[in-house]
Protein backbone atom coordinates (compact mmCIF):
# COMPACT_ATOMS: atom_id res chain seq x y z
CA UNK A 1 0.00 0.00 0.00
CA UNK A 2 1.09 3.83 -0.86
CA UNK A 3 1.75 6.10 1.90
CA UNK A 4 -1.28 8.20 1.69
CA UNK A 5 -1.59 12.15 0.48
CA UNK A 6 -1.85 14.76 3.12
CA UNK A 7 -4.88 15.94 1.54
CA UNK A 8 -6.36 19.18 0.47
CA UNK A 9 -3.61 21.22 2.59
CA UNK A 10 -1.05 19.97 -0.32
CA UNK A 11 -0.94 20.96 -4.14
CA UNK A 12 0.96 18.73 -6.44
CA UNK A 13 3.39 20.77 -8.62
CA UNK A 14 2.27 19.24 -11.70
CA UNK A 15 5.40 20.75 -13.31
CA UNK A 16 3.88 21.64 -16.81
CA UNK A 17 2.19 18.53 -16.57
CA UNK A 18 -0.88 19.43 -18.26
CA UNK A 19 -2.34 22.45 -20.29
CA UNK A 20 -5.27 24.23 -19.57
CA UNK A 21 -6.88 25.37 -22.89
CA UNK A 22 -10.59 26.56 -21.01
CA UNK A 23 -12.86 27.00 -18.25
CA UNK A 24 -16.01 27.35 -19.47
CA UNK A 25 -19.19 28.52 -17.25
CA UNK A 26 -22.05 26.27 -17.34
CA UNK A 27 -24.49 26.28 -14.81
CA UNK A 28 -24.94 25.59 -11.34
CA UNK A 29 -23.74 22.14 -9.60
CA UNK A 30 -22.48 20.68 -13.15
CA UNK A 31 -21.79 16.88 -12.43
CA UNK A 32 -22.16 14.54 -15.30
CA UNK A 33 -20.46 15.02 -18.33
CA UNK A 34 -20.19 13.73 -22.43
CA UNK A 35 -18.35 14.35 -25.29
CA UNK A 36 -20.15 14.60 -28.90
CA UNK A 37 -17.17 14.07 -30.94
CA UNK A 38 -18.58 14.54 -34.30
CA UNK A 39 -20.25 17.83 -33.08
CA UNK A 40 -18.02 18.96 -31.29
CA UNK A 41 -19.78 19.35 -28.31
CA UNK A 42 -19.32 19.00 -24.77
CA UNK A 43 -23.00 17.75 -22.67
CA UNK A 44 -23.22 18.58 -18.80
CA UNK A 45 -25.72 17.69 -16.08
CA UNK A 46 -26.21 20.97 -14.38
CA UNK A 47 -28.30 19.35 -11.36
CA UNK A 48 -28.88 22.17 -9.24
CA UNK A 49 -30.19 24.20 -12.53
CA UNK A 50 -32.41 20.97 -14.09
CA UNK A 51 -31.02 21.21 -17.68
CA UNK A 52 -28.11 19.69 -19.46
CA UNK A 53 -25.88 22.55 -20.77
CA UNK A 54 -25.12 21.62 -24.35
CA UNK A 55 -21.49 23.60 -24.99
CA UNK A 56 -20.24 24.68 -28.50
CA UNK A 57 -16.41 23.09 -28.42
CA UNK A 58 -15.39 25.60 -31.16
CA UNK A 59 -16.40 28.57 -29.35
CA UNK A 60 -16.22 27.37 -26.19
CA UNK A 61 -20.01 29.11 -25.30
CA UNK A 62 -23.19 27.23 -24.02
CA UNK A 63 -25.06 27.34 -26.97
CA UNK A 64 -28.56 25.52 -25.29
CA UNK A 65 -29.70 24.45 -21.89
CA UNK A 66 -31.93 21.53 -22.39
CA UNK A 67 -34.32 20.73 -19.53
CA UNK A 68 -34.55 17.93 -18.29
CA UNK A 69 -35.68 15.75 -14.80
CA UNK A 70 -35.26 17.46 -11.00
CA UNK A 71 -31.16 16.96 -10.00
CA UNK A 72 -29.90 15.21 -13.04
CA UNK A 73 -26.61 14.21 -11.84
CA UNK A 74 -25.03 11.76 -14.45
CA UNK A 75 -25.50 12.00 -17.98
CA UNK A 76 -24.54 9.67 -21.14
CA UNK A 77 -24.21 10.45 -24.96
CA UNK A 78 -25.39 7.69 -27.31
CA UNK A 79 -23.81 8.39 -31.01
CA UNK A 80 -25.84 5.34 -32.51
CA UNK A 81 -29.77 6.86 -31.36
CA UNK A 82 -27.98 10.52 -31.33
CA UNK A 83 -29.35 10.92 -27.60
CA UNK A 84 -28.44 12.35 -24.45
CA UNK A 85 -29.42 10.67 -21.43
CA UNK A 86 -29.35 11.77 -17.67
CA UNK A 87 -30.11 10.24 -14.27
CA UNK A 88 -32.35 12.53 -12.34
CA UNK A 89 -31.80 11.89 -9.07
CA UNK A 90 -35.18 13.90 -7.58
CA UNK A 91 -37.59 12.47 -10.49
CA UNK A 92 -36.53 9.12 -10.15
CA UNK A 93 -36.49 9.24 -14.14
CA UNK A 94 -33.89 8.80 -16.80
CA UNK A 95 -34.80 11.82 -19.30
CA UNK A 96 -33.78 11.35 -22.53
CA UNK A 97 -33.21 14.09 -25.05
CA UNK A 98 -32.63 14.27 -29.21
CA UNK A 99 -29.23 15.70 -29.44
CA UNK A 100 -30.04 16.89 -33.01
CA UNK A 101 -33.55 18.66 -32.55
CA UNK A 102 -32.39 19.62 -28.43
CA UNK A 103 -35.83 18.30 -27.04
CA UNK A 104 -36.80 16.03 -24.83
CA UNK A 105 -38.21 12.87 -26.06
CA UNK A 106 -38.87 10.90 -23.62
CA UNK A 107 -38.93 10.24 -19.95
CA UNK A 108 -38.52 6.47 -17.96
CA UNK A 109 -38.86 5.58 -14.80
CA UNK A 110 -36.35 4.19 -12.96
CA UNK A 111 -35.28 3.84 -9.10
CA UNK A 112 -35.35 5.87 -6.54
CA UNK A 113 -32.34 8.68 -6.83
CA UNK A 114 -30.99 7.63 -9.65
CA UNK A 115 -27.51 9.12 -9.83
CA UNK A 116 -25.52 6.68 -11.81
CA UNK A 117 -25.50 6.39 -15.49
CA UNK A 118 -23.41 4.40 -17.46
CA UNK A 119 -23.70 3.09 -21.69
CA UNK A 120 -22.56 0.00 -22.91
CA UNK A 121 -22.96 0.95 -26.71
CA UNK A 122 -21.64 -1.94 -27.97
CA UNK A 123 -23.95 -4.03 -25.92
CA UNK A 124 -26.78 -1.12 -26.41
CA UNK A 125 -27.22 -1.28 -22.95
CA UNK A 126 -27.64 1.28 -20.44
CA UNK A 127 -26.62 1.33 -16.52
CA UNK A 128 -28.44 3.27 -13.64
CA UNK A 129 -27.77 3.26 -10.37
CA UNK A 130 -30.39 3.80 -7.82
CA UNK A 131 -29.03 4.71 -4.87
CA UNK A 132 -32.56 5.06 -2.41
CA UNK A 133 -33.53 2.50 -4.14
CA UNK A 134 -30.54 0.29 -3.01
CA UNK A 135 -30.92 -1.66 -7.10
CA UNK A 136 -29.54 -0.69 -10.50
CA UNK A 137 -32.17 -0.45 -13.35
CA UNK A 138 -30.64 -1.73 -17.02
CA UNK A 139 -32.46 -0.13 -19.83
CA UNK A 140 -31.99 -1.40 -23.77
CA UNK A 141 -30.39 1.78 -25.30
CA UNK A 142 -32.65 1.72 -28.15
CA UNK A 143 -35.80 0.75 -27.36
CA UNK A 144 -35.93 2.24 -23.31
CA UNK A 145 -37.38 -0.90 -21.78
CA UNK A 146 -36.79 -1.93 -18.97
CA UNK A 147 -34.40 -5.01 -18.88
CA UNK A 148 -33.75 -5.94 -15.24
CA UNK A 149 -33.54 -4.43 -12.29
CA UNK A 150 -30.76 -6.05 -9.94
CA UNK A 151 -30.55 -5.85 -6.36
CA UNK A 152 -27.58 -3.69 -5.35
CA UNK A 153 -26.75 -1.89 -2.01
CA UNK A 154 -27.76 1.67 0.13
CA UNK A 155 -26.13 4.17 -2.11
CA UNK A 156 -25.78 2.55 -5.12
CA UNK A 157 -24.11 4.76 -7.84
CA UNK A 158 -21.92 4.86 -10.45
CA UNK A 159 -21.70 1.50 -12.40
CA UNK A 160 -18.73 -0.05 -15.14
CA UNK A 161 -19.04 -2.67 -17.50
CA UNK A 162 -16.54 -5.47 -18.49
CA UNK A 163 -17.59 -7.08 -21.79
CA UNK A 164 -15.06 -9.40 -21.53
CA UNK A 165 -16.05 -11.17 -18.21
CA UNK A 166 -19.89 -10.48 -18.66
CA UNK A 167 -19.73 -8.42 -15.82
CA UNK A 168 -21.45 -5.26 -14.57
CA UNK A 169 -19.74 -3.38 -11.02
CA UNK A 170 -22.09 -1.04 -9.42
CA UNK A 171 -20.77 0.80 -6.59
CA UNK A 172 -22.49 1.65 -3.30
CA UNK A 173 -21.79 4.46 -1.44
CA UNK A 174 -23.28 4.40 1.64
CA UNK A 175 -22.62 0.39 1.80
CA UNK A 176 -18.92 1.09 1.10
CA UNK A 177 -19.08 -1.62 -1.39
CA UNK A 178 -19.31 -2.51 -5.06
CA UNK A 179 -22.01 -5.19 -6.62
CA UNK A 180 -20.96 -7.90 -9.27
CA UNK A 181 -23.63 -8.42 -11.36
CA UNK A 182 -23.51 -11.28 -14.26
CA UNK A 183 -24.66 -9.70 -17.10
CA UNK A 184 -26.31 -13.02 -19.05
CA UNK A 185 -28.31 -13.80 -15.55
CA UNK A 186 -28.77 -10.22 -14.09
CA UNK A 187 -27.90 -11.71 -10.86
CA UNK A 188 -25.63 -10.99 -8.42
CA UNK A 189 -22.25 -12.75 -8.24
CA UNK A 190 -20.46 -11.37 -5.95
CA UNK A 191 -19.64 -8.26 -3.23
CA UNK A 192 -16.55 -6.75 -1.93
CA UNK A 193 -16.43 -4.18 0.56
CA UNK A 194 -14.83 -0.98 -0.55
CA UNK A 195 -13.39 2.34 1.17
CA UNK A 196 -16.08 4.40 2.48
CA UNK A 197 -17.94 6.28 0.37
CA UNK A 198 -17.78 4.59 -2.71
CA UNK A 199 -18.93 6.95 -5.63
CA UNK A 200 -17.14 6.06 -9.39
CA UNK A 201 -15.52 3.08 -10.66
CA UNK A 202 -13.75 2.39 -13.85
CA UNK A 203 -12.57 -1.21 -15.05
CA UNK A 204 -9.27 -2.56 -16.96
CA UNK A 205 -10.70 -5.54 -18.71
CA UNK A 206 -7.35 -6.96 -20.04
CA UNK A 207 -5.99 -6.18 -16.75
CA UNK A 208 -9.43 -7.86 -14.83
CA UNK A 209 -9.23 -4.89 -12.23
CA UNK A 210 -11.51 -2.11 -11.46
CA UNK A 211 -10.98 0.92 -9.66
CA UNK A 212 -13.50 2.11 -6.87
CA UNK A 213 -13.21 5.78 -5.85
CA UNK A 214 -13.90 6.33 -2.18
CA UNK A 215 -14.33 9.47 -1.21
CA UNK A 216 -14.64 9.62 2.34
CA UNK A 217 -11.82 7.30 2.60
CA UNK A 218 -9.86 9.52 0.22
CA UNK A 219 -8.32 6.39 -1.89
CA UNK A 220 -9.11 4.32 -4.87
CA UNK A 221 -9.16 0.23 -4.23
CA UNK A 222 -7.64 -1.43 -6.88
CA UNK A 223 -9.97 -4.67 -7.64
CA UNK A 224 -10.03 -7.99 -9.28
CA UNK A 225 -11.98 -8.70 -11.48
CA UNK A 226 -11.96 -12.45 -11.11
CA UNK A 227 -11.83 -12.94 -7.01
CA UNK A 228 -13.72 -9.59 -5.84
CA UNK A 229 -10.96 -8.66 -4.15
CA UNK A 230 -9.04 -5.31 -2.73
CA UNK A 231 -5.75 -5.80 -4.26
CA UNK A 232 -4.30 -2.42 -2.90
CA UNK A 233 -5.53 0.63 -1.95
CA UNK A 234 -3.97 3.52 -3.92
CA UNK A 235 -3.47 7.61 -2.56
CA UNK A 236 -5.21 10.28 -4.79
CA UNK A 237 -5.85 13.87 -3.45
CA UNK A 238 -8.72 15.19 -1.26
CA UNK A 239 -11.81 14.02 -1.69
CA UNK A 240 -11.69 12.11 -4.71
CA UNK A 241 -15.35 11.97 -6.58
CA UNK A 242 -14.86 11.03 -10.37
CA UNK A 243 -12.98 8.59 -12.64
CA UNK A 244 -12.17 7.81 -16.30
CA UNK A 245 -10.10 5.52 -17.46
CA UNK A 246 -7.92 6.98 -20.34
CA UNK A 247 -8.42 5.34 -23.84
CA UNK A 248 -4.64 3.82 -23.61
CA UNK A 249 -5.79 2.57 -20.33
CA UNK A 250 -2.43 3.62 -19.07
CA UNK A 251 -3.66 5.66 -16.29
CA UNK A 252 -6.84 6.42 -14.92
CA UNK A 253 -8.00 10.33 -14.13
CA UNK A 254 -9.28 11.09 -11.03
CA UNK A 255 -11.30 14.45 -9.40
CA UNK A 256 -10.15 15.47 -6.12
CA UNK A 257 -13.26 17.41 -5.21
CA UNK A 258 -12.03 18.42 -1.83
CA UNK A 259 -8.10 19.59 -3.24
CA UNK A 260 -9.50 21.06 -6.66
CA UNK A 261 -7.38 18.87 -8.36
CA UNK A 262 -7.65 15.50 -11.08
CA UNK A 263 -4.94 13.24 -10.43
CA UNK A 264 -3.27 11.11 -12.80
CA UNK A 265 -3.03 7.68 -11.93
CA UNK A 266 -1.16 5.25 -13.12
CA UNK A 267 -2.87 2.24 -13.87
CA UNK A 268 0.70 -0.52 -14.09
CA UNK A 269 2.22 1.22 -11.17
CA UNK A 270 -0.71 2.75 -9.31
CA UNK A 271 1.54 6.16 -8.25
CA UNK A 272 -0.14 9.34 -8.49
CA UNK A 273 2.29 10.84 -11.39
CA UNK A 274 0.65 14.07 -11.08
CA UNK A 275 -1.83 16.46 -9.57
CA UNK A 276 -3.53 18.39 -12.33
CA UNK A 277 -4.91 21.91 -11.53
CA UNK A 278 -8.83 22.25 -12.25
CA UNK A 279 -11.77 24.38 -11.18
CA UNK A 280 -13.06 24.08 -7.47
CA UNK A 281 -14.78 21.74 -6.25
CA UNK A 282 -14.13 19.13 -9.42
CA UNK A 283 -16.79 15.96 -10.18
CA UNK A 284 -17.39 14.45 -13.71
CA UNK A 285 -14.51 13.82 -15.18
CA UNK A 286 -14.60 12.17 -19.17
CA UNK A 287 -11.85 12.34 -21.98
CA UNK A 288 -12.58 12.33 -25.84
CA UNK A 289 -11.15 9.41 -26.98
CA UNK A 290 -10.76 11.16 -31.04
CA UNK A 291 -8.00 14.19 -29.34
CA UNK A 292 -7.13 12.83 -25.50
CA UNK A 293 -8.72 15.88 -24.35
CA UNK A 294 -9.49 15.86 -20.97
CA UNK A 295 -13.06 16.91 -19.74
CA UNK A 296 -14.07 18.03 -16.29
CA UNK A 297 -17.26 19.32 -14.45
CA UNK A 298 -16.72 21.62 -11.33
CA UNK A 299 -19.04 21.61 -9.01
CA UNK A 300 -17.81 24.64 -7.37
CA UNK A 301 -17.10 27.05 -10.04
CA UNK A 302 -20.19 25.98 -12.12
CA UNK A 303 -17.61 25.52 -14.98
CA UNK A 304 -16.30 22.88 -17.36
CA UNK A 305 -12.68 22.67 -17.49
CA UNK A 306 -11.02 21.58 -20.99
CA UNK A 307 -7.36 20.40 -20.11
CA UNK A 308 -4.92 18.44 -22.08
CA UNK A 309 -2.38 15.92 -20.33
CA UNK A 310 0.86 15.94 -21.62
CA UNK A 311 2.38 13.53 -19.65
CA UNK A 312 3.65 10.89 -21.65
CA UNK A 313 4.09 8.08 -19.02
CA UNK A 314 5.39 8.26 -15.24
CA UNK A 315 7.12 11.24 -14.27
CA UNK A 316 10.99 11.06 -14.34
CA UNK A 317 10.48 12.94 -10.53
CA UNK A 318 8.55 12.63 -7.60
CA UNK A 319 5.63 15.31 -7.69
CA UNK A 320 6.22 17.42 -5.16
CA UNK A 321 3.92 18.38 -2.72
CA UNK A 322 3.48 22.37 -1.87
CA UNK A 323 1.93 23.57 1.84
CA UNK A 324 -0.90 25.71 1.68
CA UNK A 325 -0.01 29.42 1.89
CA UNK A 326 -2.33 30.07 4.58
CA UNK A 327 -0.56 27.85 6.95
CA UNK A 328 1.54 29.93 9.13
CA UNK A 329 -0.81 33.19 8.61
CA UNK A 330 -3.17 34.26 10.75
CA UNK A 331 -6.66 33.58 9.75
CA UNK A 332 -8.29 36.08 7.80
CA UNK A 333 -11.07 37.64 9.81
CA UNK A 334 -14.59 36.85 8.62
CA UNK A 335 -18.52 38.14 9.51
CA UNK A 336 -20.69 35.79 7.81
CA UNK A 337 -24.29 35.17 8.71
CA UNK A 338 -25.56 31.97 11.06
CA UNK A 339 -27.64 30.05 9.29
CA UNK A 340 -29.57 29.05 12.69
CA UNK A 341 -30.12 32.69 14.03
CA UNK A 342 -29.96 34.83 11.02
CA UNK A 343 -27.53 36.61 12.82
CA UNK A 344 -24.13 38.18 11.76
CA UNK A 345 -21.11 36.08 13.45
CA UNK A 346 -17.21 37.56 13.54
CA UNK A 347 -14.65 35.63 14.03
CA UNK A 348 -13.73 38.11 17.24
CA UNK A 349 -16.16 35.60 18.99
CA UNK A 350 -13.71 32.72 18.72
CA UNK A 351 -10.57 34.28 20.05
CA UNK A 352 -7.66 33.47 22.37
CA UNK A 353 -10.03 29.49 21.28
CA UNK A 354 -8.56 27.21 19.32
CA UNK A 355 -11.05 25.48 16.40
CA UNK A 356 -11.52 24.12 13.28
CA UNK A 357 -13.07 26.06 10.68
CA UNK A 358 -15.19 23.14 8.21
CA UNK A 359 -15.90 24.38 4.76
CA UNK A 360 -18.75 21.98 2.79
CA UNK A 361 -21.22 22.22 0.61
CA UNK A 362 -24.78 20.13 0.42
CA UNK A 363 -24.33 18.47 -2.55
CA UNK B 1 -16.08 23.33 15.06
CA UNK B 2 -17.15 26.14 12.85
CA UNK B 3 -19.12 24.99 9.62
CA UNK B 4 -19.18 27.06 6.71
CA UNK B 5 -21.40 26.52 3.84
CA UNK B 6 -19.81 27.41 0.32
CA UNK B 7 -21.10 27.22 -3.26
CA UNK B 8 -24.66 26.93 -3.09
CA UNK B 9 -25.55 28.58 -5.91
CA UNK B 10 -29.24 29.21 -5.03
CA UNK B 11 -30.71 30.26 -1.68
CA UNK B 12 -28.75 28.15 0.42
CA UNK B 13 -31.19 27.42 3.67
CA UNK B 14 -33.03 24.94 2.59
CA UNK B 15 -30.23 22.99 1.03
CA UNK B 16 -28.13 23.49 4.24
CA UNK B 17 -32.03 22.67 6.30
CA UNK B 18 -32.01 19.51 4.26
CA UNK B 19 -28.49 18.48 4.24
CA UNK B 20 -27.97 19.01 8.32
CA UNK B 21 -31.12 16.96 8.55
CA UNK B 22 -30.25 13.86 7.08
CA UNK B 23 -26.90 14.18 8.40
CA UNK B 24 -27.90 15.20 12.01
CA UNK B 25 -25.61 18.02 12.02
CA UNK B 26 -25.63 20.29 14.81
CA UNK B 27 -23.47 23.15 15.82
CA UNK B 28 -22.70 26.49 14.41
CA UNK B 29 -23.33 26.90 10.53
CA UNK B 30 -22.16 30.03 8.96
CA UNK B 31 -23.09 30.97 5.33
CA UNK B 32 -20.59 32.03 2.64
CA UNK B 33 -23.18 31.68 -0.08
CA UNK B 34 -20.32 33.43 -2.67
CA UNK B 35 -17.89 31.53 -1.14
CA UNK B 36 -15.98 34.96 -1.45
CA UNK B 37 -14.82 33.91 2.11
CA UNK B 38 -13.45 30.71 0.94
CA UNK B 39 -12.04 32.03 -1.88
CA UNK B 40 -9.92 34.59 0.06
CA UNK B 41 -8.58 31.62 1.95
CA UNK B 42 -7.40 29.78 -1.10
CA UNK B 43 -9.81 27.55 -0.60
CA UNK B 44 -10.16 24.71 -3.50
CA UNK B 45 -12.56 22.31 -2.80
CA UNK B 46 -15.00 20.68 0.02
CA UNK B 47 -14.93 19.36 2.17
CA UNK B 48 -11.70 21.41 3.75
CA UNK B 49 -10.79 22.15 7.33
CA UNK B 50 -8.79 24.50 8.65
CA UNK B 51 -7.26 24.55 12.06
CA UNK B 52 -6.89 27.53 13.93
CA UNK B 53 -4.70 28.14 17.03
CA UNK B 54 -4.98 30.09 20.00
CA UNK B 55 -3.34 33.12 18.46
CA UNK B 56 -5.52 32.88 15.27
CA UNK B 57 -2.48 30.97 13.47
CA UNK B 58 -3.62 28.34 10.66
CA UNK B 59 -1.87 25.02 11.77
CA UNK B 60 -3.12 23.13 8.76
CA UNK B 61 -5.03 22.66 5.71
CA UNK B 62 -6.91 19.85 4.44
CA UNK B 63 -7.38 17.13 6.51
CA UNK B 64 -10.63 15.30 5.13
CA UNK B 65 -10.14 12.19 5.97
CA UNK B 66 -10.53 11.25 9.98
CA UNK B 67 -7.87 9.53 10.78
CA UNK B 68 -5.54 12.51 9.49
CA UNK B 69 -8.25 14.92 11.22
CA UNK B 70 -7.75 12.99 14.28
CA UNK B 71 -3.97 13.54 14.47
CA UNK B 72 -4.29 16.70 13.80
CA UNK B 73 -6.42 17.86 16.45
CA UNK B 74 -4.55 15.78 19.28
CA UNK B 75 -1.81 18.00 18.29
CA UNK B 76 -3.36 21.60 18.41
CA UNK B 77 -5.43 20.33 21.79
CA UNK B 78 -1.57 19.21 23.04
Amino acid sequence: MNDLPVGAACRIDSGGASVSLAEIPVGLDPEGVAVDSRRRRAYVACSRADYVAVVDLETNEVVAQVVVGSEPIDLAFDPATDRILTADAHSDTVSVVDAETLELVATVDVGMYPSGLTADHESRRIYCGNSLGSTMTVLDLDTLETIATVEAEVGAGAIAFDRTRNLVVCVNFIAASATFVDTKTWEPVGRVEVGSGACAVGVVPERGEAFVVNSLAGTVSRVSLDDFTVREELAVGSAPVGLTVAPAHDRVYVSNRGAGTLSVLGVADGDQWAQLPVGEGPGGVVVDPTDGRVYVANAGTGTLSILVDRLSGPPATAAVEERHPLIGAKLPEFSLLDFRTGERRSSREWAERKYIVNFFASW
Amino acid sequence: MILVDIWEGTDPRPEVERFCEMWGIQGTILLDPDAAYAQALGIRGVPTNVLVDSDGTVVDVGLVRIEELEAAVARLVG
